[in-house]
């Protein structure tokens, strides 16, 4: 994992000592808060319904044992007790005074954390695979890129007044987990044909209002030359992204309005005059970064096979911690290892992506335990142990389950992901958090959604689509009509390879629909699926009709008014 | 208008001059700008709107008047956040030999465009002479408008000068290039 040099250390003490000062301006009034607006927020914090939120980066999804342990203080000593792990590879903290700011960013800034970028019209926290450097599928790890581009975008001063947030992802292995053609830019990394780093560079995805998948705008573009590429990019949206219109200045409309072959093209007229400037990156901070995301220490140990880890639990245990080890385990680069995901998302207890305090200290020391004292967040709001010798695969299994995290519904129905939604966040419609209670409570039976297998069920509270309702196989989306809270559901978005944006079913329902709605959804899988077919699959060949109809057979609320435009601005 | 500007010379220290510059809006009468320098206020200099000039200093159209104070070094030119400066580089090109001082406008603090026109007229142009941002130009927006090429501040008045004085001495370390200077890199 990275280690800060004395570079990234004095800058991130230093932007402390920037923002503490804004914040004493803010408090003495000599610093108006519609400008103080933009400073907070490119320092993650927010102000919600409640109180101020703020928003800690976990630059791409990695978190060492030290960290979790100190954001775990914050949530005790500055929070209500519990911290929340975002779509993007954040954490949340909702009830925070403004005045303890610096404080809290002084904490970070000791264990190597900020809240830089996390929020804002600039380059946010750049996010990636969660599985990096371990995945079975992976022809590149994308930490080095990801730590470069960290520090060639961090207080990047020409583009830290965009005309709207800018999000990168960075995947590098076969299988996308990065929700890669839903960014503002996607960077895919690969070797070319002499074996070379190249990235193929994707732009104009987005969620939001109007969902785009990112265009293939650069193929080939050598690791070296991306900060020019990337600059090129985004002066060409800096300079020509709308800023007329809050909901057309993200650099989709751009891609889109001008076409990508056009958008390229200016791109390159740009990039033509800086390609062989001195931003591009050098071998010497290749060399600099990468070694820190050397292997760690891995035993030689031979695989162990499903038969060989069962064994060892008892026989009353035995089929609890088969299902665990079938959805919650995954496949590991080195023999004799293996990936560990550890669910946040229990039965209707506590929202998605939550953990308390004690959780955290507790799955901190997991990672001391079983896993090199590092961790990974995923975008569905997990966590994973990503290097865990598969013989103690069972220990850590009982382990986690003391801390209530080792429910075995990873990639099934209830492991949503949502976001804050109404309770918490000020522009959201609707609530998110009650509806994913009440459809973890519905479906709240191992063996039936076992047996219904690979479905994402994604909620937003508000078209920012922060809770990704849009590539969820089943989408919710909350809309404010006439003050009420009502619900858009959307079918056939899919994440990864074969990315897709869902296509709403027809008009929104209540709050107290929703779980028979999606029984019905999914009853209407059950009934047409052929022999091992996924619900996403069925509905690619059945098509939305069936569906439709028996979401809306019997609706007792119908609402058959136009859905009203929503208000909303910024996040996630 | 502010009486006084924060000027940060590439390679020097940030500190108050008097401003000289008068920004005129290119609205209302021509003559007005032409008329003897407002010596009360002490601006006897003036930038006009780069679009202005483009239509009023060329081949076919030249004031004599303006040629006169353009040749006294009391003419300079200001871009608006939405002038494509690239799309006029010839006459940009011209004007290093014709204008002291040129500027870009913030319409609003947290509009960056002006960040990359900055850029551009260093990077592309190489200009060398003074880049000033004028317009709703705050103190926490004076470092980013620094490493991107503006060498003098024109702050709104309201503004603390005493404050905006210290902002460039904020970080002693950056991790990537700027028109000021490289990125920090350790000793070897």
């Amino acid at each position: 994992m990275y280690k800060y040099d004395a570079i990234d250390q004095t800058l991130v003490d230093q932007r402390v000592a920037q923002f503490r000062d804004q914040v004493a301006r803010r408090m003495n009034g000599t610093l108006a808060e519609e400008e103080f607006r933009p400073l907070r927020l490119q320092n993650g914090l927010y102000h919600q319904r409640h109180a101020y939120m703020l928003r800690v980066a976990i630059p791409y999804g990695l978190l060492s044992a030290k960290q979790l342990r100190t954001l775990a203080l914050i949530a005790e000593k500055y929070d209500r007790g519990y911290g929340h792990f975002t779509t993007r590879q954040n954490i949340q903290f909702n009830w925070i005074e403004l005045e303890q700011t610096p404080d809290i960013l002084a904490e970070l800034a000791k264990v190597e954390m900020h809240a830089i970028q996390t929020s804002g019209n600039c380059i946010r926290n750049i996010t990636s695979d969660a599985f990096a450097g371990v995945a079975g599928d992976e022809y590149i790890d994308p930490r080095p890129v990801c730590e470069l581009l960290r520090q060639w975008s961090t207080l990047h001063p020409e583009f830290a007044h965009l005309p709207r947030k800018f999000k990168f992802a960075i995947n590098g292995a076969k299988e996308d987990r990065t929700v890669l053609l839903c960014h503002d830019v996607g960077i895919e990394l690969k070797k070319n044909t002499k074996g070379e780093l190249v990235a193929d560079i994707y732009a104009g995805g987005g969620m939001g209002r109007t969902p785009i998948l990112g265009q293939l705008i650069k193929q080939d573009l050598s690791w070296q030359l991306l900060p020019s590429y990337l600059t090129a990019l985004l002066r060409v949206y800096n300079r020509f992204g709308r800023r007329d219109n809050l909901y057309k200045a993200r650099i989709k409309i751009l891609v889109k309005a001008l076409g990508p072959e056009e958008f390229a093209r200016q791109v390159e007229g740009e990039w033509a005059h800086i390609k062989n400037g001195d931003d591009n990156f050098t071998q010497a901070e290749w060399d600099r970064v990468a070694k820190h995301f050397t292997k760690p220490a891995y035993k030689q140990l031979s695989s162990l096979s499903q038969q060989q880890i069962i064994a060892g639990a008892p026989e009353s245990e035995r089929s609890a911690f088969t299902r665990w080890l079938e959805r919650n385990v995954k496949p590991h680069q080195v023999p004799g290892y293996a990936s560990v995901i550890l669910s946040l998302k229990p039965h209707g207890t506590v929202a998605p992506g939550d953990a308390m305090v004690a959780q955290m200290n507790a799955i901190a020391d997991l990672s001391d335990q079983y896993s090199f004292g590092e961790l990974r967040v995923t975008h569905e709001q997990n966590l994973v142990l990503a290097d865990v010798e598969q013989s103690k695969l069972l220990a850590l299994w009982q382990a986690a389950k003391q801390q209530h995290v080792a429910l075995p519904n990873i990639g099934l129905l209830t492991d949503i992901i949502a976001c804050p939604g109404g309770d918490f966040c000020s522009l959201a419609n609707a609530k998110s958090l009650p509806i994913a209670k009440a459809i973890q409570e519905r479906f709240d039976n191992l063996d039936y959604l076992f047996d219904l297998g690979d479905i994402s069920l994604n909620i937003s509270g508000c078209i920012n689509s922060c809770g990704h309702h849009h590539v969820g196989n089943i989408g919710v989306l909350g809309v404010d009509k006439d003050g009420e809270e009502w619900y858009q559901i959307t079918l056939g978005g899919e994440q990864g390879n074969h990315a897709a944006i869902g296509k709403v079913i027809g008009p929104s329902f209540y709050a107290d629909e929703i779980p028979d709605v999606i029984t019905k959804v999914i009853n209407t899988y059950v009934e047409h699926r052929t022999d091992d077919e996924s619900f996403i699959d069925s509905y690619r060949r059945i098509g939305v009709a069936p569906f439709k109809e028996a979401a809306y057979k019997n609706a007792k609320k119908k609402d058959r008014a136009e859905d009203k435009t929503e208000s909303a601005a910024s996040s996630s | 208008m502010n009486k006084q500007i924060i000027r940060f010379p590439k390679d020097g220290q940030a500190s108050l001059a008097v401003n000289e510059w008068q920004v005129w809006d290119g609205e209302g009468d021509e003559g007005a700008l032409l008329q003897s320098p407002n010596q009360e206020h002490g601006f006897n200099k003036v930038l006009v709107p780069f679009h202005w000039w483009c239509s009023h200093y060329n081949a076919d159209h030249k004031n004599t008047d303006i040629m006169e104070r353009v040749k006294q070094g009391e003419i300079g030119v200001w871009f608006a956040a939405d002038d494509d400066i690239l799309k006029h580089a010839e006459i940009i090109e011209a004007g290093k030999a014709l204008w002291p001082v040129v500027a870009a406008h913030f319409p609003i603090f947290r509009d960056g465009r002006s960040f990359s026109t900055a850029a551009l007229l260093r990077q592309r142009f190489y200009w060398d002479n003074e880049v000033r941002a004028i317009g709703d130009v705050l103190i926490d927006q004076l470092l980013q408008g620094a490493r991107v090429g503006f060498d003098a501040f024109e702050l709104r008045p309201d503004q603390d000068l005493a404050i905006g004085l210290q902002q460039f001495d904020l970080f002693s370390v950056t991790t990537q290039n700027s028109w000021r200077g490289k990125r920090t890199l350790l000793e070897a």
